[in-house]
């Protein structure tokens, strides 16, 4: 008689499958429902082509259907082109790469061209894939559109809430949740895996302070780790429970595939609308920054509502040796008596505005006016900054600039970082090519390809 | 219930903060193609860090279930020290002389009128050091590295902030140092926990802590208008006074309405019978005030400074008919006050219509002499009119009052006698006359040359 043994050299025996279908029985009869958004791989980022013809083992030029986004340089990832392949040349219809394809690659190809090695432009979909190479992360995620069915078993604990900076944190909120290792990997195909996030149908919350809120708050958890529970492995020393360790979701860009396409209500609001805090924080940021308007509309000091002395005598220009003689009429405290004088304006840090002393009449234009009055104010718009120039009887005076601007970020910010910041537009060349003119240094007129 | 007179609070440090948080929001993290192959951007909300649990549980939707959004940054006070280095000298004050532009009411905007004029006292401020955080939650790498590449590069190494616009506030221009930056809380390795991962800037804030000003009407400046190019000694400095276009000011009353007038040095000032003056040249006020400021009735000022150096204070308005008149109400604690019974009348015991009020006045009746009346070496005789009711003479003296007593009058202020300032008012006419240098003088009423009053708008 063969001695008694659990372990059968290896292999899966009937003691093994007794005990999974009663484990896998207790999940059916205890657990409880999970739904899982199986993770698939980070979304391809970069440009994707598609071949247009046949590329033959050892050559080293792909015909493809547009080369508009491919730069030299860049990296390309296909099936049968070697790993860190690089295009050297281009032209419309073609890209030569720096190493030759180890076999035929046929028409109708997907072609993956990123600009960095390191951010490789994955053509197949795969949780093996690694978006970033450097930083080692994924952060464009892709989750499978079909929801699965789970039962897992976790235990439940008091929880209480972390106040941090940044608002409150379920202080020991991460839970440990086991499946059951063969219905796992039989449903989705793989066991969980970092990145997977599981709904808790049980943890719903049907009584959110806004109850205008068109859906329950789901709870939504990520995997963070995964590994056999130790209390799953029975006497046949094989292990029968997948234990993961859930940490909360946060709502960030690794879980948008999910977030902002899971909809509900009759306005097909995205989950992420009722469950993220983010809308909450943007109001609670403008309304602070409305506040920070308020108190500083424009960079310097307002000096419009103040009252600036007239002069009777304003500078006169200098006198050259080609000014006529004065005429009659030309008599200083008359005219000109009473206007305003560039000295009057009030001195302030930034304070120049559109506006003229005393907020007296003022045209503005590209030019000056023909005939003006001694005295007249006008705002050159041409001029960056703008500036307030008044006419003295022979010339034109710089008064102030317009140096006020709002300090809010965006395109009415115009101080000298808000120009580079939010410079935009873009002008032909003579090549008729548009150029923007917001570029980054690294990149500004960086060589083309040229063959 | 309104705030006890010691109560101050300007939100200073608030406007700080809110300006700061201002400066770091509205930056945008771009995140990859989605599985459409459409990139976004998302702005990273800011906010205040060192929140209440219960906003934070509202924010929260106070649920369980609601998610964190990241990424966000944060930012909070972690320290507030005075800044020794900084200090001045803490007793100096500085006045602004302001003037405004006539703001219409109507309209609710400015004209290109002058307006209101005030004096804006300001007291030194107390130097601090405000230090803040600003925590930046990512959740990769590469979301850090586009906040912090955005953030950095304004800081070289401050940036300026200002608190408010306003033109006087001398408090509200300051700058924010980068000091140091915190590239992770978290370690390398990272372990078996999962903790976020948050960046952290230092900044410091030289701030001024100040209190309130005082902002006062503007006046003393018009007063003394002196082109000191004019002056040939600094002495001639203290002897220069002038007053708004050279002009006099004439005090007169109506029974017990005050009223003044503009005068040039050469209009000629009468008086009527009773000692009322009277000008007829007509200046106009409005004019006048127009040049130097807006006037608001019953609560712009003039104030006339008297010879014994005090100062006769009063609300102005300008007489709706004639504006060369302007209705004078001084406040009665600026005006010198009665020291006797006011007196019935002024008369001349020489010339005096004997009537009534003489033969039959009533009982307390106080008449001020402009002459002499009776002889004290001929007692034995007065004059008829005085006698008393047993036929007791009146020997009086010019300038002395004498009242009647029921039975006969007698002197209740002998002037040979009295040396000190006195004041009584003639009830005839409402003037109020001062006892000084052995004469009776109008007290306030009368002439006041320029130099001698000052326009308060």
């Amino acid at each position: 008689m063969a001695r008694l043994s659990l372990w059968k050299d290896g292999k899966h025996s009937n003691d093994y499958k007794f005990f999974d279908r009663r484990i896998s029985e207790m999940f059916t009869v205890g657990g409880t429902g999970i739904l899982c958004h199986k993770y698939l791989g980070p979304i391809a980022q970069g440009a994707q082509i598609t071949t247009t013809g046949v590329s033959t083992v050892n050559t080293d030029v792909l015909t493809v259907s547009n080369t508009g986004n491919v730069n030299l340089g860049d990296t390309i990832t296909c099936s049968n082109v070697p790993t860190n392949a690089k295009v050297i040349a281009k032209n419309a219809t073609t890209i030569t790469l720096s190493a030759n394809i180890t076999a035929n690659i046929a028409s109708g190809t997907t072609v993956g061209v990123s600009q960095y090695a390191s951010q490789p432009s994955y053509t197949n979909q795969s949780e093996k894939n690694i978006q970033d190479l450097l930083w080692l992360e994924n952060r464009d995620r892709k989750y499978d559109t079909d929801v699965y069915k789970m039962r897992g078993i976790y235990q439940r604990q008091d929880q209480d809430f972390d106040l941090s900076q940044f608002g409150l944190f379920l202080q020991t909120g991460t839970i440990f949740m086991v499946f059951h290792l063969r219905d796992m990997v039989d449903l989705i195909g793989r066991k969980l895996m970092n990145g997977d996030v599981l709904e808790l149908q049980h943890l719903t919350d049907y009584d959110a302070l806004d109850q205008d809120v068109p859906a329950a708050l789901k709870r939504y958890y990520v995997v963070g780790d995964a590994s056999f529970a130790s209390e799953g492995f029975t006497p046949t020393w094989w292990p029968h429970l997948w234990r993961v360790k859930l940490n909360p979701l946060v709502d960030s860009q690794e879980y948008k595939d999910i977030l902002n396409n899971i909809t509900v209500g009759n306005n097909n609001t995205p989950i992420s609308q009722i469950l993220s805090n983010y809308d909450k924080n943007i109001q609670v940021n403008d309304a602070v920054i409305r506040e920070g308007e308020a108190n500083v509309p424009l960079s310097g000091y307002d000096t419009s509502s103040l009252y600036v002395q007239p002069e009777s005598i304003p500078p006169q220009p200098l006198r050259t040796a080609d000014d006529v003689v004065d005429k009659a009429d030309e008599i200083h405290d008359t005219a000109d008596e009473g206007l305003l004088t560039a000295q009057d304006v009030p001195y302030a840090y930034l304070s120049g505005d559109k506006v003229a002393p005393n907020a007296v009449a003022m045209g503005m234009g590209i030019q000056f006016p023909q005939n003006a009055l001694s005295g007249e104010f006008f705002l050159r718009t041409d001029y960056l900054p703008n500036r307030v120039f008044r006419y003295d009887g022979k010339r034109w005076v710089a008064i102030n600039d317009v140096q006020r601007t709002s300090l809010t970020q965006g395109a009415n910010n115009q101080t000298q970082l808000g120009t580079f910041v939010n410079a935009s537009g873009s002008f032909v060349n003579a090549d008729g090519n548009t150029v923007n003119v917001k570029q980054s240094l690294s990149k500004a007129l960086t060589p083309k390809a040229d063959n | 219930m309104s705030a006890p007179s010691n109560y101050f609070y300007d939100g200073q440090i608030r406007r700080y903060i809110s300006q700061f948080i201002r400066m770091m929001s509205d930056f945008y993290v771009a995140f990859g193609a989605d599985r459409n192959g459409n990139i976004s951007y998302q702005r990273v909300p800011v906010v205040y860090g060192d929140q209440s649990r219960q906003a934070a549980t509202i924010l929260r939707n106070n649920s369980e279930n609601t998610l964190n959004s990241v990424p966000a940054m944060a930012v909070y006070i972690s320290g507030l020290s005075f800044d020794q280095a900084r200090l001045q000298d803490p007793t100096f004050t500085q006045t602004m002389q302001i003037r405004q532009r006539h703001f219409d009411n109507e309209t609710g905007t400015y004209t290109s009128q002058e307006g209101q004029s005030y004096s804006v006292e300001r007291l030194m401020p107390a130097p601090y050091k405000l230090t803040l955080k600003l925590d930046i939650w990512t959740s990769n790498t590469e979301q850090k590295l586009q906040l912090v590449e955005q953030l950095s590069q304004l800081f070289k190494p401050a940036l300026e902030l200002q608190s408010t616009d306003n033109y006087i506030d001398w408090a509200s221009l300051t700058y924010v140092l980068l000091t140091d930056t915190t590239w992770d809380s978290r370690s390398v390795p990272t372990g078996s926990e999962e903790p976020i991962s948050i960046a952290t800037l230092t900044f410091e804030m030289p701030i001024w802590i100040s209190t309130s000003v005082k902002v006062k009407k503007m006046g003393v400046i018009q007063k003394v208008i002196t082109n000191f190019q004019e002056l040939e000694t600094m002495a001639e400095i203290g002897q220069t006074v002038t007053t708004v276009n050279n002009y006099g000011i004439m005090l007169y009353n109506v029974g017990s309405n005050y009223f003044l007038k503009l005068l040039k040095p050469s209009d000629i000032v009468t008086a009527n019978t009773y000692g009322i003056d009277a000008v007829t040249a007509q200046h106009s006020w409005t004019q006048l005030i127009g040049e130097y400021g807006e006037y608001r009735a019953n609560s712009s000022e003039i104030r006339i400074s008297t010879p014994n150096d005090s100062e006769i204070i009063g609300t102005i308005a300008i007489n709706p008919t004639d504006d060369s008149v302007l209705i004078f109400n001084p406040f009665n604690d600026t005006l010198p006050a009665n020291t006797m019974q006011n007196i019935n009348a002024i008369i001349d015991p020489l010339t005096v219509n004997v009537n009534s009020f003489l033969t039959n006045p009533a009982v307390g009746t106080r008449y001020l002499l402009v002459n002499d009346v009776g002889d004290y070496e001929n007692g034995s005789d007065g004059a008829e009119a005085w006698k008393g009711t047993s036929g007791q003479n009146l020997v009086a003296h010019a300038n002395d009052i004498v009242e009647y007593n029921g039975n006969f009058w007698r002197v209740v202020f002998d002037s040979q006698l009295v040396d000190s300032l006195q004041y009584v008012t003639n009830l005839t006419t409402g003037i109020q006359y001062k006892w000084q240098h052995h004469q009776w003088t109008k007290s306030y009423d009368g002439v006041y040359n320029a130099g001698e009053w000052m326009l308060v708008l």
